[in-house]
């Protein structure tokens, strides 16, 4: 089943210096329960993309259609920010709760829910912390799973883990992949670092520098459990590397 | 005397201000309706509001206003809560409250509002949870720059004829008689007060300005 299709979708920023074009026709589709990768060199309307699909910003032009709840209601989205969405005046389990209050479900029902979400996650022992208590892993952990106990349809990344130190992020990495499994959830995820990608991804779509639009999509050739230190995982990713600098540089 | 009063008109002012700010910071058209309003309104000090005053409320106190004038001659607040005196003291601490309410709202950080609105907040969620916790340090600023605005003018409606309670009564009574210790003592005690009013907000306030501050 298709979970989001996006057709033409383009974005032009007017400023003084002169127009920027953000997104260039962008266009394709995914199926549900697919991990997409969105990798492309900073400035290239990664963002700009997702927060177009999200809902946050309006196109100049173009359709996004995201494929409804399976009880035929709107589809849930999820949105992870780069960093700093938590609310600083909520507790952990505040923050958590956020979404579930919003949608009026009954109290002992959020309790149960955010409980085993945090438990999930490794938070249970912070539920009480606020976010400037937490370390920024923490802190984006804790991001996550705001979003994910909303069980989204969709889930969109916007570079989740790019302020984190390499361990932590890979940690997060592996976390979220354990996670996503039990679910049938639709992940885009922007980065710009390749290594994350060829990690975490089914497929990749390379955006190409000014104007934004897709140079490639590519389905990524290995098993669904990976190690980072296997030969075919490394292979990999010193060949996409190298096509990689090859696109980004040649536009 | 004058600490009831302060206290009075104080919080008609803050329960006023305040949803004159949130509403004026959340809405576009409320602010521009009614900014203008304000910024007329705002630099007319209180005291020269003072006569004004007295023509309008008369010397009509708080005891008449209940109906209750029948504990006159009984030891009564009311009956020394002029209207007028309430109404400059309103005058003088709502509009560092509405203002400082107003930048509260509008400085609300964006990433905030759009993840509420992805989390699935509407209008009024978003503003319960979201808005007003994150605007109460400038609303405590707002409202600790009132209370001074209060006690200054408290103290100078009191120094006027027509009253005869009061410190700033007192700080004038005490010169007339030529008792400059008294005085003095006074005008240490207004400071002090005065010093004891922000720095009681400010604690109170202190946990929201933690959490904020932090956040970065």
């Amino acid at each position: 089943m298709i979970a989001l299709k996006v057709t033409n979708l383009s974005k032009t920023y007017r400023e003084s210096s002169g127009d920027v074009h953000a997104l260039d026709s962008v266009t394709f589709e995914t199926e549900t329960g697919e991990f997409l990768c969105f990798l492309g060199p900073t400035g290239c309307g990664k963002t700009t993309l997702l927060r177009a699909i999200a809902g946050l910003e309006k196109p100049d032009n173009g359709v996004v259609r995201i494929q409804s709840h399976p009880d035929g209601g709107e589809p849930v989205i999820g949105y992870v920010f780069q960093q700093g969405a938590l609310f600083p005046w909520m507790s952990i389990f505040a923050n958590l709760e956020f979404p579930l209050k919003a949608k009026r479900i009954v109290k002992d029902t959020r309790r149960e829910k955010v409980e085993s979400m945090l438990e999930m996650m490794g938070l249970s022992s912070f539920a009480s912390s606020y976010p400037h208590q937490l370390s920024g892993g923490m802190q984006q952990r804790a991001a996550l799973a705001r979003s994910l106990v909303m069980e989204p349809d969709l889930l969109l990344m916007d570079e989740p883990f790019s302020s984190l130190d390499t361990r932590t992020s890979q940690e997060l990495q592996e976390n979220l992949r354990d996670l996503l499994k039990r679910a049938s959830t639709t992940v885009l995820f922007v980065t710009h670092n390749i290594e994350e990608a060829v990690f975490m991804a089914g497929e990749i779509i390379v955006l190409g520098h000014r104007p934004g639009r897709i140079v490639r999509r590519e389905t990524i050739n290995l098993p669904e459990s990976r190690s980072r230190l296997s030969d075919a995982f490394t292979e990999y990713l010193v060949s996409l590397r190298k096509t990689f600098e090859s696109l980004v540089s040649g536009s | 005397m004058s600490l009831v009063r302060v206290a009075l008109g104080f919080s008609l002012a803050a329960l006023i201000g305040i949803p004159i700010g949130l509403l004026m910071g959340a809405s576009l058209h409320a602010r521009k309706f009614l900014s203008l309003m304000v910024e007329m309104a705002r630099p007319l000090s209180a005291i020269a509001l003072l006569p004004l005053s007295i023509i309008l409320f008369k010397a009509r106190t708080f005891s008449q206003l209940f109906g209750l004038e029948h504990l006159r001659y009984q030891k009564n607040l009311l009956n020394e809560m002029q209207l007028g005196m309430i109404f400059i003291l309103f005058w003088g601490g709502v509009f560092p409250i509405i203002l400082g309410t107003i930048q509260g709202v509008r400085s609300v950080r964006r990433m905030h509002l759009e993840a509420a609105g992805i989390l699935g907040a509407g209008r009024l969620f978003t503003f319960r949870h979201v808005i007003i916790p994150s605007a109460l340090p400038d609303i405590f600023h707002g409202l600790k720059l009132g209370i001074g605005r209060c006690w200054m003018v408290i103290i100078a409606a009191e120094m006027l004829p027509g009253t005869n309670s009061g410190i700033g009564y007192l700080i004038r009574y005490s010169y007339q008689l030529s008792r400059y210790d008294i005085m003095l003592a006074s005008i240490v005690i207004v400071a002090f007060i005065g010093a004891l009013f922000s720095k009681g907000l400010e604690s109170i306030g202190e946990k929201s300005l933690v959490l904020r501050s932090r956040e970065r």
